[in-house]
């Protein structure tokens, strides 16, 4: 019951719940991008999980890299974009975003 | 047993992580959450991107948050979400469950583990439906045919300006 | 070798496109002539081709499993109409050079015309059903923009807007019939769903049928969708001689020439084809007998034709109907081209401000002439021997009342050419102004359609001998040049079409002494000035859909809470089917 890969699993699952979960509910922009960042851990851990269930440790290694490079440039443009916001409309309210909208 | 502790460890992080309404605290706490998680990464064996993760999750994007909270300032936003809290919960809930539905083979119905142990496929319902013929992709295409054609249809409708006044 | 200059005649015009506009406006002179250059090119890689016709795939991209792969195919129904995009097109742009010459954003207007060539080309070289439906879709988005080129222009911004709406409502028929063809076939390769169509239960083939009948009505102007084409004239002219006249509108014949053999056994499909064909051909000749913009009776006169085309897919007569689309994508482009020559040097549309034009323009005067007898159907001019196939095809597969209407609308047509001719080149002068002739690029453009006018029907043995060998489902057989002169000659539909069509001209000549009988048929121009009231019909579509675009604006909410909800929940749905169909 408690060995290592069904812990995972629970944490990979948890992670995944939490990150979405405050992407949902969040007002706040770089807020936002904590959610994200949560969420996308748990992906990579369970990249890396199924690697090690396959016994093909480095191909979820490689792919699991991607993913936190990938995840790091989200990270970059989308608080720069916030402060872009946050200069723009004075605010990181999600709400202030609606004047997007045509 | 250091595992489960680590494993709690990370949940706690994460929750503080979006529980904060702080912002700096809550990057703080995500930056917990990755060393931790990095730390798991290792007990699995997974040791270089173990390093890459502690170096890169938490280092460069905690000082990327830092950074940026700086600049944008904190801001104390009202916790009233956008989204009703029950739907949000029931849209996690939901997707959580399906998804450890798909991947244990132990939870499915037994029309279903006969069906997959006749094709071969044992390691879950997740890699047929996901790998499989790629029917994900598939449908998905579908959506975003028909999302695209909502935009596009969104461009030719004419401002209506009554709306636009009353907001 | 086949392949190269297949993928040329589509990827010259588009690579012309992309040079055009990066050129940018500052240098329109260079503009001109790059793409003068670039279709020139493609015109020339599409006349290679005819002669490479062959029934085989040539280009196959292979895309992955799910889709079957993109393939091109240079058989003879392809073929011959690539090769008049790409030659036409090259014409209507050299003829721009001077129709456009001090216009402004010549890029835009260059790049789409390019764009649209190598799109066409494109949509009738594939056997992909889905890349045709893409193909189909970026030439109703040029003909769209190009439409609406003038954009400060309220009236072209609408007809734009109408002909997108129109065109894309026939969209949806094409791409049902690509789904179902994929879900019960496992395929989108035309020439698969052709092989197997008697396998496909009846009900599903019957949606398809009628919906590619509705997207080719649509594309082809066809009745119901008869009025988004005279719209469209607000573009400028070599856009509507390109691609309202020979090529875009025609894309709706194709379609149903191409599957024929597939629908051909559905119940009902070919009578409603024919019914569609003929209500065109005979609602839009009175539309054209009343109108008064030269521009508009040209475009009337092309619904019309086009239903002649459906007509005779209908009646089974594909060679009868591709051989009319060949002919009249030549004569009717030399009309437009010629009208656009007439329009640019006496500044209106208006035909009633015409009239004495052809002491002043010579040269246009006689190019239209002949563009006009071929339209009205005068030996020995190609019109002359495509529409007798298609009067005779009629009466073969169809009805003989369907015949009679066809027959009348010959003799209207004669009608309100003749009107239309004596209005502008003759009659009294309302332009004071000494006009001058078309300049030295229109008529380098002019001349090779005039030709092409007087002689394209001595091709007619070798393209039905080239449609035979190509085209393996649909049994056509190949005859000689004599041998279809011979029976269009020998045969007594002929001599009643011609005495029909005389009686058309008679009715023009003596015009003053049959008064009593315009009485009668001024009740009807009254009717068709109004497009017998399916301009109503055609605004109710298009307002409904902008208004079903505007009620639909609220699930944009603009909130990313919701948006990323939105998407969470999609993906969860297409999960759960799959894995409860798994």
């Amino acid at each position: 019951m408690f060995y290592l890969p069904n812990i995972v699993l629970v944490v990979v699952l948890a992670l995944l719940g939490i990150g979405i979960y405050c992407i949902l509910i969040s007002r706040n922009l770089i807020k936002i991008v904590v959610g994200l960042q949560i969420a996308v851990k748990g992906a990579f851990l369970a990249l890396v999980l199924a690697g090690k269930l396959a016994s093909q440790i480095d191909v979820g290694q490689s792919i699991a890299l991607t993913v936190i490079v990938a995840d790091t440039i989200v990270a970059v443009v989308a608080l720069a974009l916030a402060v872009q916001i946050r200069r723009k409309f004075g605010t990181l309210d999600v709400h202030a975003l609606m004047s997007l909208r045509r | 047993m250091v595992d489960l502790f680590i494993g709690a460890g990370i949940l706690f992080c994460a929750y503080k992580a979006m529980q904060e309404n702080r912002l700096l605290v809550s990057a703080l706490w995500l930056a917990l959450t990755s060393a931790l998680v990095s730390w798991m990464m290792y007990r699995v064996g997974a040791a270089e991107v173990a390093v890459v993760e502690l170096s890169v999750g938490a280092g460069l994007v905690t000082v990327l948050f830092v950074f940026a909270i700086n600049i944008a300032g904190d801001e104390s936003l009202t916790r009233q979400s956008l989204v009703p809290r029950p739907l949000a919960w029931f849209a996690v809930v939901f997707s959580m469950g399906l998804l450890v539905w798909m991947i244990m083979p132990a939870l499915q119905s037994e029309r279903m583990r006969a069906v997959l142990e006749q094709t071969g496929v044992l390691a879950g319902l997740f890699r047929s439906v996901l790998w499989n013929d790629r029917r994900v992709d598939t449908l998905m295409q579908v959506v975003l045919f028909f999302a695209g054609a909502l935009a596009v249809l969104g461009l030719i409708g004419e401002p209506n300006k009554s709306r636009e006044e009353r907001e | 070798m086949t392949a190269g200059i297949l993928l040329l005649t589509i990827f010259l015009p588009w690579a012309g496109a992309l040079f055009v506009w990066l050129v940018g406006n500052d240098r329109p002179r260079l503009q001109h002539s790059l793409a003068v250059g670039f279709s020139v090119a493609g015109g020339v890689a599409g006349l290679a081709l005819l002669a490479l016709g062959s029934p085989d795939e040539m280009v196959v991209l292979s895309i992955g499993g799910a889709f079957g792969n993109f393939s091109f195919r240079p058989d003879g129904l392809g073929v011959f109409l690539a090769t008049i995009a790409t030659v036409i097109g090259s014409l209507a742009v050299i003829f721009s050079v001077d129709y456009m010459r001090h216009e402004a954003q010549l890029g835009r207007y260059y790049a789409l015309v390019l764009f649209f060539i190598g799109s066409m080309s494109g949509l009738v070289l594939t056997g992909n059903l889905f890349l045709m439906f893409a193909f189909w879709e970026m030439t109703a988005l040029c003909s769209y923009a190009l439409i609406s080129f003038y954009n400060d222009d309220p009236k072209a911004v609408a007809g734009g807007i109408k002909a997108l709406v129109m065109t894309q409502l026939g969209g949806i028929g094409l791409l049902i019939g690509a789904i179902l063809s994929y879900s019960y076939l496992g395929t989108v390769e035309i020439n698969v769903l052709l092989d197997k169509a008697e396998l496909l239960p009846s009900n599903v083939l019957g949606i398809m049928a009628f919906g590619f009948l509705i997207a080719a009505a649509a594309k082809s102007a066809q009745f119901p969708f008869q009025t988004w084409l005279p719209d469209a004239m607000e573009a400028p002219t070599p856009v509507s001689a390109l691609i309202h006249a020979a090529t875009m509108v025609n894309a709706g014949v194709y379609l149903l020439a191409r599957f024929y053999p597939a629908f051909a056994g559905v119940p009902g499909w070919q009578e409603a084809v024919m019914v569609v064909g003929m209500l065109s051909a005979l609602l839009a000749g009175l539309m054209a007998l009343v109108a008064t913009d030269l521009k508009r009776v040209l475009a009337y006169s092309t619904v019309s034709q086009l239903g002649y085309m459906v007509y005779a897919v209908g009646a089974g007569g594909v060679f009868a109907s591709q051989f009319h689309l060949f002919s009249h994508a030549i004569f009717k482009a030399l009309l437009f081209l010629g009208a656009g020559a007439v329009i640019h040097s006496a500044g209106t549309r208006d035909m009633r401000e015409m009239g004495g034009l052809g002491k002043q323009m010579p040269f246009v005067r006689t190019v239209f002439v002949i563009g006009a007898l071929a339209l009205a159907g005068i030996p020995v001019l190609n019109g002359f021997w495509s529409k007798e196939l298609v009067l005779e095809a009629g009466l073969q597969g169809g009805a003989t009342w369907m015949f009679g209407v066809m027959l009348f609308t010959a003799g209207l047509t004669a009608l309100y050419t003749f009107r239309c001719v004596w209005m502008v080149f003759w009659g009294e002068p309302h332009h004071p102004a000494h006009l001058h002739d078309a300049g030295p690029a229109m008529k380098t453009a002019l001349a090779p359609l005039a030709f092409g006018t007087l002689f394209s029907w001595l091709l007619a043995g070798s393209f039905s001998h080239l449609l035979e060998k190509t085209l393996p489902y649909h049994d056509i057989h190949a005859v000689s040049l004599v041998e279809i002169l011979e029976e269009v000659i020998f045969a007594p539909a002929t001599w009643i079409a011609l005495g029909v069509v005389a009686l058309g001209v008679l009715t023009w000549v003596f015009r003053d002494s049959l008064r009593l009988w315009q009485e009668v048929f001024a009740g009807i121009g009254q009717t068709a000035r109004q497009s017998f009231g399916f301009e109503w019909l055609n605004q109710a579509v298009v307002r409904t859909t902008i208004q079903v675009a505007e009620d639909l604006r609220n699930l944009h909410t603009g909130v990313l809470n919701w948006n990323v909800l939105a998407i969470a929940l999609t993906l969860l749905v297409v999960v759960v089917i799959l894995a409860l169909g798994a």
